[in-house]
Protein backbone atom coordinates (compact mmCIF):
# COMPACT_ATOMS: atom_id res chain seq x y z
CA UNK A 1 0.00 0.00 0.00
CA UNK A 2 2.58 2.57 1.07
CA UNK A 3 4.78 1.66 -1.88
CA UNK A 4 1.89 2.45 -4.18
CA UNK A 5 1.55 5.88 -2.52
CA UNK A 6 5.30 6.44 -2.64
CA UNK A 7 5.42 5.60 -6.33
CA UNK A 8 2.73 8.16 -7.19
CA UNK A 9 4.38 10.85 -5.08
CA UNK A 10 7.73 10.19 -6.70
CA UNK A 11 6.22 10.27 -10.19
CA UNK A 12 4.45 13.53 -9.48
CA UNK A 13 7.55 15.20 -8.04
CA UNK A 14 9.75 13.90 -10.84
CA UNK A 15 7.45 15.47 -13.43
CA UNK A 16 6.50 18.63 -11.53
CA UNK A 17 9.02 21.01 -10.03
CA UNK A 18 6.37 22.25 -7.62
CA UNK A 19 6.05 18.81 -6.00
CA UNK A 20 7.47 18.57 -2.49
CA UNK A 21 7.60 15.76 0.04
CA UNK A 22 7.81 16.21 3.79
CA UNK A 23 8.49 13.28 6.06
CA UNK A 24 7.88 13.71 9.77
CA UNK A 25 10.76 11.35 10.47
CA UNK A 26 8.96 8.35 8.97
CA UNK A 27 9.43 6.17 5.91
CA UNK A 28 12.39 3.89 6.52
CA UNK A 29 12.77 1.79 3.37
CA UNK A 30 10.33 4.00 1.46
CA UNK A 31 12.03 7.30 0.65
CA UNK A 32 15.70 6.43 0.12
CA UNK A 33 15.52 6.56 -3.69
CA UNK A 34 13.42 9.74 -3.54
CA UNK A 35 16.02 11.46 -1.38
CA UNK A 36 18.78 10.43 -3.70
CA UNK A 37 17.09 11.41 -6.94
CA UNK A 38 15.03 14.45 -5.88
CA UNK A 39 16.96 15.90 -2.94
CA UNK A 40 15.66 19.43 -3.48
CA UNK A 41 12.07 18.29 -3.21
CA UNK A 42 12.40 16.44 0.07
CA UNK A 43 12.83 17.26 3.71
CA UNK A 44 12.67 15.20 6.86
CA UNK A 45 11.75 17.90 9.37
CA UNK A 46 12.39 15.64 12.35
CA UNK A 47 10.01 15.00 15.21
CA UNK A 48 8.05 18.25 15.26
CA UNK A 49 4.54 17.84 13.93
CA UNK A 50 3.49 21.47 14.36
CA UNK A 51 6.52 22.77 12.47
CA UNK A 52 6.14 20.02 9.87
CA UNK A 53 2.56 21.09 9.16
CA UNK A 54 3.23 24.82 9.17
CA UNK A 55 6.16 24.29 6.82
CA UNK A 56 3.85 22.41 4.47
CA UNK A 57 1.34 25.26 4.56
CA UNK A 58 4.02 27.88 3.86
CA UNK A 59 5.28 25.91 0.88
CA UNK A 60 1.73 25.39 -0.37
CA UNK A 61 1.01 29.13 0.00
CA UNK A 62 4.09 29.67 -2.17
CA UNK A 63 2.66 27.45 -4.91
CA UNK A 64 4.04 24.02 -4.09
CA UNK A 65 2.04 20.79 -4.18
CA UNK A 66 3.03 19.35 -0.84
CA UNK A 67 2.76 15.76 0.37
CA UNK A 68 3.25 15.01 4.07
CA UNK A 69 4.03 11.45 5.05
CA UNK A 70 3.74 10.24 8.62
CA UNK A 71 2.10 7.77 10.95
CA UNK A 72 -1.54 8.88 11.26
CA UNK A 73 -1.54 10.00 14.92
CA UNK A 74 1.42 12.24 14.12
CA UNK A 75 -0.13 13.46 10.89
CA UNK A 76 -3.49 14.79 12.03
CA UNK A 77 -3.91 14.18 15.76
CA UNK A 78 -0.85 15.62 17.48
CA UNK A 79 -0.99 18.58 15.08
CA UNK A 80 -4.75 18.76 14.64
CA UNK A 81 -4.83 22.51 15.12
CA UNK A 82 -2.10 23.12 12.55
CA UNK A 83 -4.03 20.98 10.07
CA UNK A 84 -7.21 22.85 10.99
CA UNK A 85 -5.84 26.38 10.71
CA UNK A 86 -2.77 26.28 8.49
CA UNK A 87 -4.00 23.76 5.92
CA UNK A 88 -7.79 23.42 6.05
CA UNK A 89 -8.88 26.96 7.04
CA UNK A 90 -6.55 28.36 4.41
CA UNK A 91 -7.82 25.67 2.01
CA UNK A 92 -4.44 24.51 0.75
CA UNK A 93 -4.24 21.45 -1.51
CA UNK A 94 -1.81 19.61 0.77
CA UNK A 95 -1.93 15.81 0.64
CA UNK A 96 -1.67 14.14 4.05
CA UNK A 97 -0.57 10.56 3.53
CA UNK A 98 -1.06 8.61 6.75
CA UNK A 99 0.23 5.16 7.56
CA UNK A 100 -1.17 2.70 10.07
CA UNK A 101 -4.94 3.03 9.65
CA UNK A 102 -7.08 1.29 12.23
CA UNK A 103 -5.25 -1.29 14.28
CA UNK A 104 -2.62 -2.11 11.69
CA UNK A 105 0.19 -0.95 14.00
CA UNK A 106 -0.86 -3.47 16.66
CA UNK A 107 0.51 -4.36 19.12
CA UNK A 108 2.10 -0.90 19.28
CA UNK A 109 -0.59 0.43 21.60
CA UNK A 110 -3.17 3.22 21.61
CA UNK A 111 -0.63 5.97 20.86
CA UNK A 112 -0.04 4.42 17.44
CA UNK A 113 -3.58 3.36 16.48
CA UNK A 114 -5.84 5.33 14.18
CA UNK A 115 -9.34 4.48 15.19
CA UNK A 116 -10.76 7.99 15.47
CA UNK A 117 -8.99 9.70 12.58
CA UNK A 118 -12.01 9.82 10.28
CA UNK A 119 -14.11 11.41 13.02
CA UNK A 120 -11.40 14.01 13.46
CA UNK A 121 -10.89 14.65 9.74
CA UNK A 122 -14.64 15.07 9.24
CA UNK A 123 -14.56 18.14 11.47
CA UNK A 124 -12.58 19.86 8.72
CA UNK A 125 -15.27 20.88 6.23
CA UNK A 126 -13.10 20.89 3.10
CA UNK A 127 -10.92 17.86 3.82
CA UNK A 128 -11.19 14.99 1.34
CA UNK A 129 -10.96 11.69 3.22
CA UNK A 130 -9.93 8.52 1.43
CA UNK A 131 -9.55 5.10 3.02
CA UNK A 132 -8.26 2.74 0.31
CA UNK A 133 -8.21 -1.03 0.61
CA UNK A 134 -5.60 -2.10 -1.91
CA UNK A 135 -2.65 -0.68 -3.85
CA UNK A 136 -4.87 0.18 -6.83
CA UNK A 137 -7.22 2.20 -4.64
CA UNK A 138 -4.18 3.93 -3.16
CA UNK A 139 -3.06 4.86 -6.64
CA UNK A 140 -6.51 6.22 -7.47
CA UNK A 141 -6.61 8.04 -4.15
CA UNK A 142 -3.31 9.76 -4.95
CA UNK A 143 -4.62 10.78 -8.37
CA UNK A 144 -7.76 12.20 -6.76
CA UNK A 145 -5.68 14.12 -4.20
CA UNK A 146 -3.28 15.48 -6.81
CA UNK A 147 -6.16 16.78 -8.93
CA UNK A 148 -8.05 18.29 -5.99
CA UNK A 149 -7.73 21.93 -5.01
CA UNK A 150 -8.72 21.01 -1.45
CA UNK A 151 -6.66 19.26 1.22
CA UNK A 152 -6.79 15.47 1.24
CA UNK A 153 -6.24 12.93 4.00
CA UNK A 154 -5.40 9.43 2.79
CA UNK A 155 -5.30 6.75 5.47
CA UNK A 156 -3.52 3.58 4.50
CA UNK A 157 -2.63 0.45 6.39
CA UNK A 158 0.79 -0.35 7.67
CA UNK A 159 1.90 -2.91 5.13
CA UNK A 160 1.28 -4.34 1.66
CA UNK A 161 -2.01 -5.91 0.71
CA UNK A 162 -2.87 -7.90 -2.43
CA UNK A 163 -4.20 -6.04 -5.45
CA UNK A 164 -7.96 -6.55 -5.50
CA UNK A 165 -9.22 -3.92 -7.91
CA UNK A 166 -8.33 -3.18 -11.50
CA UNK A 167 -7.35 0.06 -13.14
CA UNK A 168 -10.89 0.80 -14.34
CA UNK A 169 -12.32 1.60 -10.88
CA UNK A 170 -13.78 4.99 -10.05
CA UNK A 171 -13.13 5.51 -6.35
CA UNK A 172 -15.60 8.37 -6.14
CA UNK A 173 -18.42 5.82 -6.27
CA UNK A 174 -19.25 2.80 -4.10
CA UNK A 175 -17.71 -0.26 -5.76
CA UNK A 176 -19.58 -3.56 -5.84
CA UNK A 177 -17.19 -6.40 -5.15
CA UNK A 178 -20.14 -8.80 -5.08
CA UNK A 179 -23.86 -8.36 -5.73
CA UNK A 180 -26.48 -9.33 -3.13
CA UNK A 181 -30.20 -9.47 -2.44
CA UNK A 182 -31.50 -7.57 0.56
CA UNK A 183 -28.38 -7.22 2.68
CA UNK A 184 -25.14 -5.38 1.92
CA UNK A 185 -21.81 -4.82 3.62
CA UNK A 186 -20.13 -1.47 3.01
CA UNK A 187 -16.49 -1.29 4.05
CA UNK A 188 -13.37 0.80 3.60
CA UNK A 189 -9.69 0.57 4.40
CA UNK A 190 -7.66 -2.18 5.93
CA UNK A 191 -10.57 -4.31 7.19
CA UNK A 192 -10.93 -5.56 3.60
CA UNK A 193 -9.32 -8.94 4.36
CA UNK A 194 -11.82 -9.72 7.13
CA UNK A 195 -14.74 -8.63 4.94
CA UNK A 196 -13.64 -10.76 2.00
CA UNK A 197 -13.15 -13.75 4.28
CA UNK A 198 -16.61 -13.19 5.75
CA UNK A 199 -18.17 -12.88 2.32
CA UNK A 200 -17.37 -16.53 1.63
CA UNK A 201 -20.03 -17.45 4.18
CA UNK A 202 -22.48 -14.76 3.08
CA UNK A 203 -23.78 -15.86 -0.31
CA UNK A 204 -26.61 -13.40 -0.82
CA UNK A 205 -24.94 -10.42 0.81
CA UNK A 206 -23.58 -7.64 -1.38
CA UNK A 207 -20.00 -6.56 -0.68
CA UNK A 208 -19.32 -2.90 -1.41
CA UNK A 209 -16.08 -1.00 -1.12
CA UNK A 210 -16.35 2.72 -0.39
CA UNK A 211 -12.87 4.23 -0.37
CA UNK A 212 -13.92 7.85 -0.76
CA UNK A 213 -15.37 8.67 2.65
CA UNK A 214 -15.77 12.35 1.91
CA UNK A 215 -17.07 13.87 -0.26
CA UNK A 216 -18.96 10.79 -1.38
CA UNK A 217 -21.17 10.66 -4.45
CA UNK A 218 -24.55 11.37 -2.86
CA UNK A 219 -26.66 10.13 -5.77
CA UNK A 220 -24.76 6.85 -6.01
CA UNK A 221 -24.89 6.30 -2.24
CA UNK A 222 -28.58 7.15 -2.09
CA UNK A 223 -29.27 4.63 -4.86
CA UNK A 224 -27.30 2.05 -2.92
CA UNK A 225 -29.18 2.69 0.30
CA UNK A 226 -32.47 2.39 -1.58
CA UNK A 227 -31.34 -0.87 -3.18
CA UNK A 228 -30.81 -2.76 0.11
CA UNK A 229 -32.98 -3.19 3.18
CA UNK A 230 -30.18 -3.88 5.58
CA UNK A 231 -26.71 -2.36 5.36
CA UNK A 232 -23.77 -3.26 7.60
CA UNK A 233 -20.96 -0.73 7.67
CA UNK A 234 -17.73 -2.51 8.57
CA UNK A 235 -14.80 -0.33 9.51
CA UNK A 236 -11.60 -0.52 11.51
CA UNK A 237 -12.53 2.68 13.30
CA UNK A 238 -14.57 3.77 16.30
CA UNK A 239 -18.32 3.23 15.99
CA UNK A 240 -19.05 6.88 16.59
CA UNK A 241 -17.77 9.28 13.98
CA UNK A 242 -16.86 6.93 11.15
CA UNK A 243 -18.50 6.07 7.86
CA UNK A 244 -21.34 4.28 9.68
CA UNK A 245 -22.26 7.50 11.45
CA UNK A 246 -22.06 9.46 8.22
CA UNK A 247 -24.27 7.02 6.33
CA UNK A 248 -26.86 6.93 9.11
CA UNK A 249 -27.01 10.73 9.10
CA UNK A 250 -27.28 10.72 5.33
CA UNK A 251 -30.08 8.12 5.32
CA UNK A 252 -32.01 10.13 7.89
CA UNK A 253 -31.52 13.35 5.95
CA UNK A 254 -32.87 11.65 2.82
CA UNK A 255 -35.68 9.91 4.76
CA UNK A 256 -34.49 6.48 3.62
CA UNK A 257 -35.88 3.44 5.38
CA UNK A 258 -32.79 1.30 5.16
CA UNK A 259 -31.55 -0.17 8.43
CA UNK A 260 -27.87 0.65 8.95
CA UNK A 261 -25.80 -1.37 11.42
CA UNK A 262 -22.27 -0.50 12.44
CA UNK A 263 -19.69 -3.24 12.76
CA UNK A 264 -16.88 -1.20 14.21
CA UNK A 265 -14.82 -0.70 17.35
CA UNK A 266 -16.75 0.48 20.37
CA UNK A 267 -15.26 3.85 21.33
CA UNK A 268 -12.74 3.17 24.07
CA UNK A 269 -9.06 3.59 24.82
CA UNK A 270 -7.47 0.33 23.83
CA UNK A 271 -5.59 -1.34 26.67
CA UNK A 272 -6.01 -4.83 25.22
CA UNK A 273 -2.71 -6.25 23.96
CA UNK A 274 -2.22 -8.31 20.84
CA UNK A 275 -1.65 -8.26 17.12
CA UNK A 276 -4.11 -6.87 14.61
CA UNK A 277 -5.96 -10.18 14.08
CA UNK A 278 -6.24 -10.70 17.81
CA UNK A 279 -7.56 -7.20 18.48
CA UNK A 280 -10.08 -7.41 15.63
CA UNK A 281 -11.41 -10.57 17.25
CA UNK A 282 -11.55 -8.85 20.66
CA UNK A 283 -13.51 -5.97 19.20
CA UNK A 284 -15.92 -8.02 17.09
CA UNK A 285 -14.73 -6.88 13.68
CA UNK A 286 -13.04 -10.07 12.48
CA UNK A 287 -14.51 -12.25 9.70
CA UNK A 288 -16.29 -14.58 12.09
CA UNK A 289 -17.95 -11.75 13.98
CA UNK A 290 -18.96 -10.07 10.72
CA UNK A 291 -20.66 -13.29 9.52
CA UNK A 292 -22.42 -13.68 12.85
CA UNK A 293 -23.73 -10.11 12.86
CA UNK A 294 -24.87 -10.17 9.25
CA UNK A 295 -26.62 -13.54 9.55
CA UNK A 296 -28.19 -13.04 12.96
CA UNK A 297 -27.78 -9.38 13.94
CA UNK B 1 5.10 62.61 5.76
CA UNK B 2 7.58 61.36 8.33
CA UNK B 3 7.41 57.82 9.63
CA UNK B 4 6.63 59.15 13.09
CA UNK B 5 3.56 60.91 11.73
CA UNK B 6 2.47 57.73 10.00
CA UNK B 7 2.90 55.81 13.26
CA UNK B 8 0.76 58.40 15.06
CA UNK B 9 -1.91 58.10 12.35
CA UNK B 10 -1.89 54.34 12.72
CA UNK B 11 -2.30 54.63 16.48
CA UNK B 12 -5.15 57.12 16.12
CA UNK B 13 -6.90 54.82 13.70
CA UNK B 14 -6.47 51.87 16.04
CA UNK B 15 -8.23 53.87 18.74
CA UNK B 16 -10.93 54.81 16.25
CA UNK B 17 -11.84 51.22 15.35
CA UNK B 18 -11.31 50.01 18.92
CA UNK B 19 -13.89 52.62 19.89
CA UNK B 20 -16.38 51.82 17.12
CA UNK B 21 -16.03 48.07 17.63
CA UNK B 22 -16.14 48.15 21.44
CA UNK B 23 -13.67 45.29 21.11
CA UNK B 24 -10.53 44.28 23.04
CA UNK B 25 -6.78 44.18 22.24
CA UNK B 26 -6.07 47.92 22.07
CA UNK B 27 -2.92 47.51 24.17
CA UNK B 28 -1.46 44.74 22.04
CA UNK B 29 -2.17 46.67 18.85
CA UNK B 30 -0.52 49.87 20.08
CA UNK B 31 2.50 47.88 21.23
CA UNK B 32 3.59 46.84 17.73
CA UNK B 33 2.72 49.93 15.67
CA UNK B 34 6.30 51.17 15.28
CA UNK B 35 7.47 47.75 14.16
CA UNK B 36 4.73 47.59 11.53
CA UNK B 37 5.36 51.15 10.38
CA UNK B 38 9.06 50.46 9.79
CA UNK B 39 8.28 47.19 8.03
CA UNK B 40 5.61 48.51 5.69
CA UNK B 41 7.13 51.92 4.97
CA UNK B 42 10.87 51.17 5.04
CA UNK B 43 11.54 47.49 4.55
CA UNK B 44 9.00 45.37 2.71
CA UNK B 45 9.32 45.25 -1.07
CA UNK B 46 5.95 44.33 -2.48
CA UNK B 47 5.42 45.12 -6.17
CA UNK B 48 2.11 43.28 -6.04
CA UNK B 49 0.58 40.51 -4.01
CA UNK B 50 0.75 38.18 -6.99
CA UNK B 51 4.49 38.69 -7.40
CA UNK B 52 6.27 35.51 -6.25
CA UNK B 53 9.33 37.61 -5.42
CA UNK B 54 7.52 39.92 -3.00
CA UNK B 55 8.63 40.09 0.61
CA UNK B 56 6.29 38.16 2.88
CA UNK B 57 5.08 39.50 6.22
CA UNK B 58 3.27 37.18 8.62
CA UNK B 59 1.39 38.70 11.54
CA UNK B 60 1.64 35.72 13.85
CA UNK B 61 0.19 37.63 16.81
CA UNK B 62 -3.21 37.63 15.14
CA UNK B 63 -4.91 39.38 18.05
CA UNK B 64 -2.93 42.48 17.06
CA UNK B 65 -5.10 42.60 13.93
CA UNK B 66 -6.19 46.21 14.49
CA UNK B 67 -2.59 47.36 14.18
CA UNK B 68 -2.17 45.54 10.88
CA UNK B 69 -5.48 46.85 9.51
CA UNK B 70 -4.58 50.41 10.50
CA UNK B 71 -1.17 49.99 8.86
CA UNK B 72 -2.82 48.62 5.70
CA UNK B 73 -5.19 51.59 5.72
CA UNK B 74 -2.27 54.00 6.03
CA UNK B 75 -0.45 52.15 3.25
CA UNK B 76 -3.51 52.08 0.98
CA UNK B 77 -4.04 48.33 1.06
CA UNK B 78 -7.46 48.78 2.66
CA UNK B 79 -10.30 51.09 1.70
CA UNK B 80 -11.78 53.26 4.43
CA UNK B 81 -15.18 51.59 4.24
CA UNK B 82 -13.68 48.13 4.82
CA UNK B 83 -11.38 49.46 7.54
CA UNK B 84 -14.22 51.09 9.46
CA UNK B 85 -16.34 47.94 9.22
CA UNK B 86 -13.88 46.12 11.49
CA UNK B 87 -15.66 43.83 13.97
CA UNK B 88 -19.11 44.93 12.83
CA UNK B 89 -21.91 42.51 11.96
CA UNK B 90 -21.52 41.76 8.28
CA UNK B 91 -18.25 43.71 8.24
CA UNK B 92 -15.17 43.09 6.13
CA UNK B 93 -12.56 42.47 8.84
CA UNK B 94 -12.62 40.05 11.77
CA UNK B 95 -10.91 40.38 15.14
CA UNK B 96 -8.24 37.86 14.14
CA UNK B 97 -6.75 37.62 10.69
CA UNK B 98 -8.51 35.77 7.89
CA UNK B 99 -6.50 35.88 4.69
CA UNK B 100 -9.67 35.72 2.60
CA UNK B 101 -10.69 39.18 3.78
CA UNK B 102 -7.79 41.15 2.27
CA UNK B 103 -5.12 40.22 -0.26
CA UNK B 104 -2.42 41.86 1.83
CA UNK B 105 -2.93 39.28 4.58
CA UNK B 106 -0.51 36.49 3.74
CA UNK B 107 -1.53 34.05 6.48
CA UNK B 108 -4.64 33.60 8.62
CA UNK B 109 -3.77 33.77 12.29
CA UNK B 110 -5.20 34.12 15.75
CA UNK B 111 -4.07 30.91 17.37
CA UNK B 112 -0.51 31.57 18.52
CA UNK B 113 2.63 29.81 17.35
CA UNK B 114 1.44 29.25 13.78
CA UNK B 115 3.35 32.02 12.03
CA UNK B 116 6.94 30.88 12.33
CA UNK B 117 6.45 27.31 11.05
CA UNK B 118 4.63 28.68 8.01
CA UNK B 119 7.33 31.29 7.51
CA UNK B 120 9.82 28.45 7.16
CA UNK B 121 7.76 27.15 4.25
CA UNK B 122 7.64 30.57 2.57
CA UNK B 123 11.37 31.12 3.08
CA UNK B 124 12.30 27.66 1.86
CA UNK B 125 10.12 28.10 -1.23
CA UNK B 126 12.09 31.28 -2.02
CA UNK B 127 15.34 29.35 -1.67
CA UNK B 128 14.08 26.63 -4.01
CA UNK B 129 13.18 29.24 -6.63
CA UNK B 130 16.33 31.33 -6.07
CA UNK B 131 14.24 34.37 -5.18
CA UNK B 132 15.99 37.19 -3.39
CA UNK B 133 13.01 38.32 -1.32
CA UNK B 134 12.66 37.95 2.43
CA UNK B 135 10.17 36.61 4.96
CA UNK B 136 9.29 38.49 8.17
CA UNK B 137 7.23 37.32 11.12
CA UNK B 138 5.91 39.35 14.04
CA UNK B 139 5.23 37.38 17.20
CA UNK B 140 4.10 38.30 20.66
CA UNK B 141 6.36 37.59 23.61
CA UNK B 142 3.70 35.45 25.27
CA UNK B 143 3.54 33.57 21.99
CA UNK B 144 7.06 32.28 22.55
CA UNK B 145 5.56 29.97 25.17
CA UNK B 146 4.14 27.87 22.34
CA UNK B 147 6.16 24.72 21.63
CA UNK B 148 5.71 25.11 17.88
CA UNK B 149 7.87 28.26 18.01
CA UNK B 150 10.80 26.22 19.29
CA UNK B 151 10.19 23.34 16.91
CA UNK B 152 10.54 25.81 14.07
CA UNK B 153 13.37 27.73 15.75
CA UNK B 154 15.38 24.50 15.89
CA UNK B 155 14.66 23.68 12.28
CA UNK B 156 15.19 27.05 10.55
CA UNK B 157 19.00 27.38 10.83
CA UNK B 158 19.45 23.81 9.58
CA UNK B 159 17.40 24.73 6.51
CA UNK B 160 19.77 27.59 5.74
CA UNK B 161 17.09 30.27 6.01
CA UNK B 162 19.13 33.46 5.95
CA UNK B 163 16.08 35.06 4.30
CA UNK B 164 13.97 34.81 7.45
CA UNK B 165 13.58 37.42 10.19
CA UNK B 166 11.33 37.27 13.21
CA UNK B 167 10.45 40.21 15.41
CA UNK B 168 9.27 39.62 18.95
CA UNK B 169 7.05 42.28 20.44
CA UNK B 170 8.48 42.03 23.93
CA UNK B 171 6.14 44.09 26.08
CA UNK B 172 6.22 41.59 28.96
CA UNK B 173 2.44 41.51 29.29
CA UNK B 174 0.13 38.80 28.09
CA UNK B 175 -3.53 37.89 28.55
CA UNK B 176 -3.40 37.22 32.24
CA UNK B 177 0.02 37.99 33.60
CA UNK B 178 3.59 38.94 32.82
CA UNK B 179 5.58 36.34 30.85
CA UNK B 180 8.51 36.95 33.21
CA UNK B 181 6.30 35.91 36.14
CA UNK B 182 4.86 32.85 34.42
CA UNK B 183 7.71 31.09 32.66
CA UNK B 184 11.47 31.07 32.34
CA UNK B 185 11.31 34.03 30.01
CA UNK B 186 14.79 35.47 30.01
CA UNK B 187 16.91 35.53 28.28
CA UNK B 188 15.04 35.28 25.00
CA UNK B 189 18.20 36.55 23.29
CA UNK B 190 20.31 33.71 24.62
CA UNK B 191 17.64 31.16 23.79
CA UNK B 192 17.61 32.12 20.14
CA UNK B 193 21.40 32.43 20.06
CA UNK B 194 21.71 28.90 21.39
CA UNK B 195 19.43 27.74 18.55
CA UNK B 196 21.98 29.26 16.14
CA UNK B 197 20.02 32.38 15.24
CA UNK B 198 21.43 35.83 14.64
CA UNK B 199 19.99 37.92 17.48
CA UNK B 200 19.43 41.66 17.86
CA UNK B 201 17.79 43.46 20.75
CA UNK B 202 16.36 46.92 20.18
CA UNK B 203 13.97 49.47 21.57
CA UNK B 204 10.82 48.50 19.68
CA UNK B 205 9.63 52.10 19.56
CA UNK B 206 12.86 53.49 18.11
CA UNK B 207 12.13 53.69 14.40
CA UNK B 208 15.77 54.09 13.37
CA UNK B 209 17.01 51.29 15.60
CA UNK B 210 14.35 48.96 14.21
CA UNK B 211 15.28 49.83 10.66
CA UNK B 212 18.98 49.29 11.36
CA UNK B 213 18.38 45.90 12.96
CA UNK B 214 16.16 44.84 10.08
CA UNK B 215 18.74 45.94 7.52
CA UNK B 216 21.74 44.42 9.30
CA UNK B 217 23.31 41.72 7.13
CA UNK B 218 22.56 38.14 8.13
CA UNK B 219 23.83 34.73 7.14
CA UNK B 220 21.35 32.79 9.23
CA UNK B 221 17.81 33.31 10.52
CA UNK B 222 17.51 36.55 12.45
CA UNK B 223 15.54 37.24 15.62
CA UNK B 224 14.96 40.83 16.67
CA UNK B 225 13.77 41.12 20.24
CA UNK B 226 11.91 44.43 20.37
CA UNK B 227 11.48 45.90 23.84
CA UNK B 228 8.10 47.54 23.73
CA UNK B 229 5.39 48.95 25.96
CA UNK B 230 1.92 47.53 25.71
CA UNK B 231 -0.49 50.38 24.98
CA UNK B 232 2.39 52.61 23.80
CA UNK B 233 1.44 56.20 23.05
CA UNK B 234 -1.64 56.49 25.26
CA UNK B 235 -0.61 57.22 28.85
CA UNK B 236 -3.42 55.43 30.66
CA UNK B 237 -3.01 52.29 28.55
CA UNK B 238 0.74 51.93 28.84
CA UNK B 239 1.95 48.75 30.54
CA UNK B 240 -1.53 47.95 31.83
CA UNK B 241 -2.78 44.39 31.44
CA UNK B 242 -6.41 45.49 31.53
CA UNK B 243 -5.94 47.09 28.11
CA UNK B 244 -5.80 43.61 26.67
CA UNK B 245 -9.56 43.69 27.34
CA UNK B 246 -10.91 47.15 28.10
CA UNK B 247 -13.19 48.96 25.72
CA UNK B 248 -12.36 52.38 24.32
CA UNK B 249 -15.31 54.53 25.39
CA UNK B 250 -15.85 58.10 24.13
CA UNK B 251 -13.75 59.78 26.82
CA UNK B 252 -10.84 57.37 26.30
CA UNK B 253 -10.90 57.95 22.57
CA UNK B 254 -10.87 61.70 23.04
CA UNK B 255 -8.02 61.69 25.52
CA UNK B 256 -6.02 59.12 23.54
CA UNK B 257 -6.25 61.07 20.31
CA UNK B 258 -5.34 64.30 22.14
CA UNK B 259 -2.21 62.71 23.60
CA UNK B 260 -1.17 61.21 20.28
CA UNK B 261 -1.60 64.52 18.47
CA UNK B 262 0.39 66.26 21.18
CA UNK B 263 3.29 63.91 20.46
CA UNK B 264 3.65 65.26 16.93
Amino acid sequence: MRNSAAKKIFEYCQNHEDGFLISGDAGFGVWEAFQEQLPKQYINTGINEAAMTGLAAGLALSGHKVFIYNIIPFLIMRNYEQVRIDIAYQNLPVVLVGIGSGLTYAPSGMTHYSVEDIALARTLPNMNIISPSDPMQVQKAMEYAIASSNPTFIRISRSGEPVLFDDSIDITKPLHVKEGKTKAIIFHGSIVDEVLEASKALDDVAIISMPLIFPFDEAAVEALLRQYEHVYVVEEHFQEGGLGTMLRDFAQEKSLHVRIEKIAIKNHFIHEIGNCAYLRKCFGIDAKAIVERVLHG
Amino acid sequence: MSLHVKAVNIRKNILKIAHSSKGPHSGTALSCVDILAVLYFKILKIASFSDANRDIFIMSKGHGAMALYATFFEKGYLEEKAFLSYYQNGGALPAHLDKETCEAIEVSSGSLGHGLPQALGFAYAKKLKNLSSHVYVLMGDGETQEGSVWEAAMLAPKMGLDNLTILIDRNNLQGYGRPSDLVSFESLDAKFQSFNWDVHRVNGHDLEALEMALKAPQNKPKAIICDTIKGKGVSFMEDEMKWHYFIVIDAFLEQGVRELEASL
